[in-house]
């Protein structure tokens, strides 16, 4: 039995080191403890093997609250190559979300929630710094594979790869989740700041939230710094929106969500123009799309269709998942495939796992990928990498 | 560039110093040193690796490749491609200025002075010259030994902190 109740309290969600985190704009949901476990295996039909066992699963629900995100609720990550192992969906024993200013908690099979109700207090974790501890591919080869990537897009109907990269480091003492959980969650309040099986991390980018009918993707590609002097920073987001280079680079990824958008729901509205998405550290081409999900047609489905995009795989997909598999030398992993919630009736919100780090105990993997396009240089791509993951260290740091 | 003083063609012919003839283009750079010609080319558009001769194409000293090399050991020994650049570029936009003002004051206090004093363009030209050969190796002993110090200081007051 899966019992939902409104509670009058505000709970606090990462005091006692959930093993499960969504952080968004529109809702809030940490788990405790494991009441499903599915290892999704590999193949293109992860997605809905994930989702079969997660229905087949599902008990009888008490929901109490009937709003998104209540009742049968489960945490997912999925690897961004359908080579590759690691796709997981979990439903947390204990889960404790808010709506809007609705708060509620969520037990499976009778769980009790009590001992994570009240404030663990503020004692800061005894935690070390993060050190250096090489990567998977030697940056002078992912420098040159960029250069092969470059020369591959001239001479064949490539358009765009997109490469990443990794960087590994290790600590003296465990890294602390809820310490960089609360960081990144603060530093990023606009984004996806999530924690699935220890890859942890805060994406700017929604592949997909459902809610009923309504469905709303937002494509991002082509990025540019910020500039602490105010006059800079305006200028530097002028020339984004109208470089060629970003605006080609963009509306591939846009068009890409458009096509399946368009294939799989009714009504989709795109916004006509890119936006600029200003993050604290960088900025982005943003392109919103509205639709009206078929009747029949899952979650789990449009996700898989979406997945992967062209602003994190590339363009034509079919050539870019080649080429990632030849130059990029190494398996990502989970990073750059979608990540989410979604509950039984259908609705759920995922991410494209970026910015993200997996984390295991007194190690930690980093990712960072840049975009390819005619016209690109390796040597930015290196150094739009390196700014990305130094991002994502200076959160690790003590 | 016309109508040069005699001492100043003499100069540029002591800067000018690697034979044409010995230069290399990117590719047989690569192909000499065993340097990819992408991660080559990339420190010549960084400005790290400065041509010899910029036109028709570019042609570089065959002597550059082993600067190049002695960055690619910091590389191997397991410094970030990406950190070297990122120094690397820094270090440029610091010595840059200091570079200009060093040819100023030389211009200011050796050339003119020279210039005044010299009975001949010629006996000028040679004392310039020489001057210059003597004082660019000195500079560059005098810049890099305190780069050394610097960082020698610098990890002594790293470690020490801890």
């Amino acid at each position: 039995m899966i019992h939902t109740r409104q509670v009058d309290q505000p709970l606090p969600l990462l005091d006692h080191h959930p093993g499960l985190v969504w952080l968004s704009p529109t809702v809030s949901m940490v788990g405790f403890g494991e009441a499903l476990r599915v290892a999704a295996g590999y193949g293109e039909d992860r997605f809905l093997r994930a989702d079969e066992a997660f229905r087949d699963w599902c008990p009888e629900v008490r929901d109490e609250v009937n709003l998104s995100g209540t009742g049968a609720v489960a945490f997912s990550s999925f690897t961004f190559d359908a080579r590759s192992a690691g796709s997981v969906l979990v439903v947390p024993e204990i889960l404790f979300g808010r709506t809007g200013d609705t708060w509620f908690v969520t037990t499976v099979d009778g769980a009790d929630p009590s001992p994570y109700c009240h404030p663990a207090g503020t004692a800061e974790a005894d935690t070390d710094r993060p050190r250096y501890a090489g990567a998977s591919v030697p940056d002078v080869l992912w420098l040159e594979a960029v250069a092969r990537a470059i020369e591959r897009i001239g001479r064949s109907d490539l358009d765009k790869v997109v490469l990443a990269r990794d960087f590994a480091v290790w600590s003296k003492r465990p890294f602390d989740s809820r310490l960089l959980l609360e960081r990144l969650h603060s530093r990023f309040p606009g984004c996806f700041t999530f924690l699935v099986d220890g890859l942890v991390g805060a994406s700017p980018e929604l592949l997909l939230r459902k809610s009923a009918e309504h469905v709303e993707s937002v494509a991002l590609a082509g990025s540019a710094r910020r500039s602490f002097d105010p006059e800079e920073d305006r200028m530097i987001g002028e020339n984004l929106l109208r470089s060629d280079k970003d605006r080609r680079e963009h509306d591939m990824a846009a068009d890409s969500v458009g096509r399946v958008l368009e294939d799989i729901c009714d009504r989709v509205i795109r916004e006509a123009e890119p936006t600029l998405l200003e993050l604290p550290n960088v900025r982005h081409l943003a392109t919103r799309f509205l639709a009206r999900a078929g009747a029949d047609t899952s979650i789990f489905e449009m996700v898989a269709r979406l997945h992967p995009t062209a602003a994190v795989g590339g363009w034509p997909t079919g050539a870019a998942i080649e080429a990632i598999r030849e130059l990029e030398l190494m398996d990502r992993g989970r990073y750059a495939g979608p990540v989410g919630w979604h509950d039984a009736a259908g609705d759920g919100e995922f991410a494209i796992a970026l910015r993200c780090a997996e984390l295991s105990g007194a190690r930690a993997r980093l990712f960072a990928g840049a975009g390819i396009v005619r016209g690109s240089l390796p040597e930015a791509e290196l150094e739009e990498t390196r700014l990305k993951l130094q991002a994502m260290l200076s959160a690790l740091e003590p | 560039m016309t109508d040069l003083d005699p001492w100043d063609s003499a100069l540029l012919s002591a800067l000018d110093a690697p034979d044409s003839g010995s230069l290399e283009t990117i590719d047989e750079l690569a192909e000499s040193s065993g340097i990819s010609q992408p991660l080559l080319e990339v420190l010549a558009r960084e400005g790290l690796l400065i041509p010899q001769i910029d036109e028709p194409s570019p042609l570089f000293d065959p002597s550059d490749a082993e600067a190049v090399k002695a960055g690619l050991e910091l590389v191997s020994d397991g410094l970030p491609l990406a950190e070297l650049l990122d120094l690397a570029r820094k270090m440029d936009e610091a010595m840059r200025p200091v570079a200009e003002q060093a040819v100023d004051v030389f211009a200011r206090f050796v050339r003119d002075s020279v210039e005044a004093s010299a009975a001949t363009g010629e006996e000028a030209a040679a004392r310039l010259v020489e001057a210059f050969r003597s004082m660019l190796p000195a500079t560059s002993r005098l810049v890099a030994h305190h780069f050394r110090s610097l960082l020698v200081a610098s990890a002594r007051e790293r470690i020490t902190d801890r």
